[in-house]
């Protein structure tokens, strides 16, 4: 009878002691973003009865059952989702700010608009060289800040190309540790410290790989994720220990795709669907920009066809290239700007070419395209901010939620520190207590 | 048990995440403040933007079509001017004609009269041909060369175009840079169209030559001196209303660009009392959340174990 109570005081004290070691270990990972609260289960540990003993009370203390990890798959599932559609508009968002930037700062309109302003000077005086050498001035800085905002695109276009290549690369290493966590998953057994811990890696590798693509996953009895690219019925990227290799392809036209085992895929949300729509939006940027450029090259070049120079002969091109790329003055002086229309006498002051320039570029010209750019962009850029906000809020809230279920709360783990240093002593007391009955027996004569 | 717990790392990410967002804003506030204009990018307000953008356009040009206009003007009161010495000079030509009339004169004083005539005749084409600011013939129309050229016979030849050029001066105004000569000097004589400086190169060889009548010719010049004259008058007439055209059209400049002002100050200058008033309030929101978070911070129950 007081052996059992020993026993009974030594499963008590060591159940204590591995809930104390769970606390502890809480403690320590208070701040490890990946790690989900652990919990001790324990269990009763009575003789069941036999023949002849039925009616027995013979107790034998308390066993540790397992250890417990606290988690919602709900909630999983919602914060990667959530993630993922915030990473795509981030991506997106940043990207459009980073064009907007640098067309703004190239200084488009602005150059656009002094171009206007040395024409509308010269009509003052259209045989003064100062002024023809400004208006060709003008148009030269045009011509640079058209190529000033194409690099700026470019150079966001390959920075989300880059970046988008590198995240490919990242997803294959999530997809192969993925697989790799599934095999572990099959042989930890259930209630095992390694469980507990494959398990926070696996949701890691899985919030991870949600950043930068939208998935679905499935798990299994033993824990085993099987995860499809995009929805319910998606390609698989890891299905048991085998993981599918993405490869991303960069497209003639600047824009990028994806293919899955050989197979064409949309990631549909995480950083890679926002560098590929990003990607779309920037080739449309910059061709919105060629035809601005076009239409002036178009505009000046026809007006200066349709004129006389002052020396009298027809006006030649100002402008060489197609668009905004390849915009260029090919006008060698500003005694080739054609004022005067056709048929006037050599050194006429007839502005009427010059007018008719100055009302093609003013009325729905290129001026009017260019601040329609910015403004579609600027606009597209607000609202999209506004998403974004929105996305982040309930991004946010995910996050927290989930944090509320797995994460560590630091009062608790120190009530539970208290908590199981009594039941510790507990024990300990019963112990005593068992070896008092003992000595009182002994004691006996 | 649904065991619902604060977990403290994501109580330190929240409060972190409030405070930064509450700094982003004040530091927000902070640029307007110092920098004066409310937008930092066009995607901080795109109507707002989007006007301003036109605004700036309209404001250029504008600019440039007040420096236009004021040298339009410049040159206006330069033809008048060159206009109103032309009429003096004139006036002279009408007292030597009417000296000449005078039947007592000998031929020799007539020729000597004529002389002066034709000393006025070079005097006048000598005034019109007064250039502008830019270089070019005032009365030559749209043409670069002087207005009026002397052929080896004396004889002043118009080369400029038919009519004067016209300048923008915005908002769809326009107005006409000068009269050319012709306009200002032809007038129909006593001997049928003609212009001043032909006349009175006619009146001046018929003084100089004595065998001719010196004295008929002139008397009978006496009307069309009337004549030339009200066609000096007229061009300087329509000159003066041309300048006060264009001043009307500076004063309206003047006004569109106080109300292109004060529209940019509106969309895109902070205002600085509520913004001044708006950063106070979050820095006091944004004290009050630091002093908050160190209290809770310091709340840990190990501090009671």
């Amino acid at each position: 009878m007081a052996t059992d109570l020993i026993n009974i005081g030594q499963t008590g004290a060591n159940a204590a002691r591995s809930a104390l070691s769970v606390t502890a270990q809480n403690i320590a990972n208070a701040n490890n973003p990946g790690y989900s609260r652990r919990t001790i289960e324990l269990a009763e540990v009575t003789a069941t009865g036999g023949v002849g003993l039925m009616g027995d009370s013979r107790m034998s203390g308390v066993r540790v059952d397992g250890i417990g990890r606290s988690t919602s798959t709900f909630l999983q599932v919602e914060a990667r989702r959530t993630g993922s559609d915030l990473a795509r508009a981030e991506v997106q968002l940043a990207g459009l700010k980073a064009a907007e930037t640098s067309i703004e700062q190239a200084g488009v309109y602005p150059a656009l608009v002094e171009f206007e302003a040395g024409l509308a000077a010269l009509a003052a005086d259209p045989l003064s060289a100062q002024l023809r050498a400004q208006v060709l001035e003008n148009a030269r800085t045009l011509s640079s800040s058209f190529s000033l905002a194409v690099q700026g695109i470019d150079s966001t276009a390959g920075q989300a190309r880059f970046a988008a290549s590198d995240d490919v690369s990242q997803v294959n290493v999530l997809t192969a540790e993925i697989a790799r966590t599934n095999a572990g998953l099959a042989r930890a057994q259930d209630g095992s410290v390694s469980k507990a811990a494959l398990l926070d890696q696996r949701d890691t590798l899985l919030a991870n790989l949600a950043q930068r693509t939208g998935i679905t996953t499935e798990f299994d009895a033993a824990g085993r994720a099987t995860v499809r690219l995009g929805g319910n019925a998606g390609p698989l990227m890891v299905s048991g220990e085998v993981s599918d290799t993405l490869a991303l392809t960069n497209n003639a036209d600047g824009t990028i795709s994806f293919t899955l085992g050989g197979n064409p895929v949309s990631p549909g949300a995480g950083s890679l669907a926002g560098q590929a729509q990003l990607l779309d939006r920037l080739g449309g940027l910059r061709s919105e920009l060629d035809l601005v450029a076009a239409g002036v090259i178009a505009r000046v070049n026809n007006a200066q066809a349709n004129g006389v120079a002052p020396d009298g002969s027809t006006g030649q091109p100002v402008f060489s290239g197609t668009g905004a790329g390849d915009i260029a003055v090919s006008l060698a002086s500003g005694a080739g700007i054609a004022t005067a229309p056709a048929g006037s006498p050599a050194n006429s002051r007839n502005i009427g070419n010059l007018t008719a320039l100055q009302s093609s570029l003013a009325n729905g010209g290129p001026t009017s395209a260019m601040d329609g750019l910015l403004f579609a962009l600027s606009s597209e850029i607000s609202s999209r901010s506004v998403t974004r906000d929105a996305l982040a809020t309930i991004a946010g809230s995910a996050a927290s939620q989930l944090s509320n279920e797995t994460a560590v709360d630091l009062d608790n783990e120190a009530a539970n520190l208290i908590r199981y240093q009594q039941a510790f002593q507990a024990s300990g007391r019963v112990i005593q207590t068992a070896a008092d009955i003992f000595d009182t027996i002994l004691g006996i004569r | 048990m649904a065991n619902i717990t604060n977990g403290t790392a994501g109580f330190y990410q929240r409060s972190v995440n409030e405070m930064a967002g509450l700094r982003r804003g004040a530091e927000n506030l902070q640029t307007q403040i110092s920098t004066g204009e409310r937008l930092t990018a066009a995607s901080d307000d795109p109507v707002a933007a989007a006007s301003l953008r036109r605004l700036s356009r309209m404001d250029r040009l504008a600019e440039v079509d007040s420096a236009n206009a004021s040298r339009a003007r410049n040159d206006l009161q330069i033809a008048d001017g060159a206009l109103q010495t032309m009429a003096n000079d004139f006036a002279r030509a009408r007292e030597l004609a009417i000296y000449a009339a005078n039947g007592t004169l000998s031929a020799d004083q007539r020729a000597l009269i004529g002389a002066e005539l034709a000393g006025i005749q070079n005097s006048l084409i000598t005034s019109i041909n007064t250039r502008g600011i830019g270089g070019n013939a005032l009365f030559a129309g749209q043409g670069d060369g002087p207005a009026y050229t002397v052929d080896a016979a004396g004889n002043a030849l118009y080369t400029g175009t038919a009519t004067a050029g016209t300048l923008s001066l915005g908002e769809g105004l326009t107005v006409t840079t000068g009269i050319t000569g012709p306009e200002a000097l032809n007038f129909v004589g006593p001997g049928g169209p003609t212009d001043i400086l032909t006349f009175i190169k006619g009146l001046a060889d018929t003084l100089q030559n004595t065998a001719l009548d010196g004295a008929a010719a002139a008397r009978s010049s006496l009307s069309g001196f009337d004549e030339a004259l009200e066609s000096l008058t007229r061009a300087q007439t329509v000159i003066g209303v041309r300048v006060a055209w264009i001043e009307t059209v500076q004063d309206r400049q003047t006004v569109s660009s106080e109300a292109r002002a004060q529209e940019t100050a509106d969309q895109g200058e902070v205002d600085l009392a509520t913004t001044i008033s708006n950063l106070q309030q979050m820095l006091t929101v944004l004290g009050a959340s630091q002093a908050g978070f160190v209290r809770i911070g310091q709340l840990s129950l190990f501090n009671s174990i």
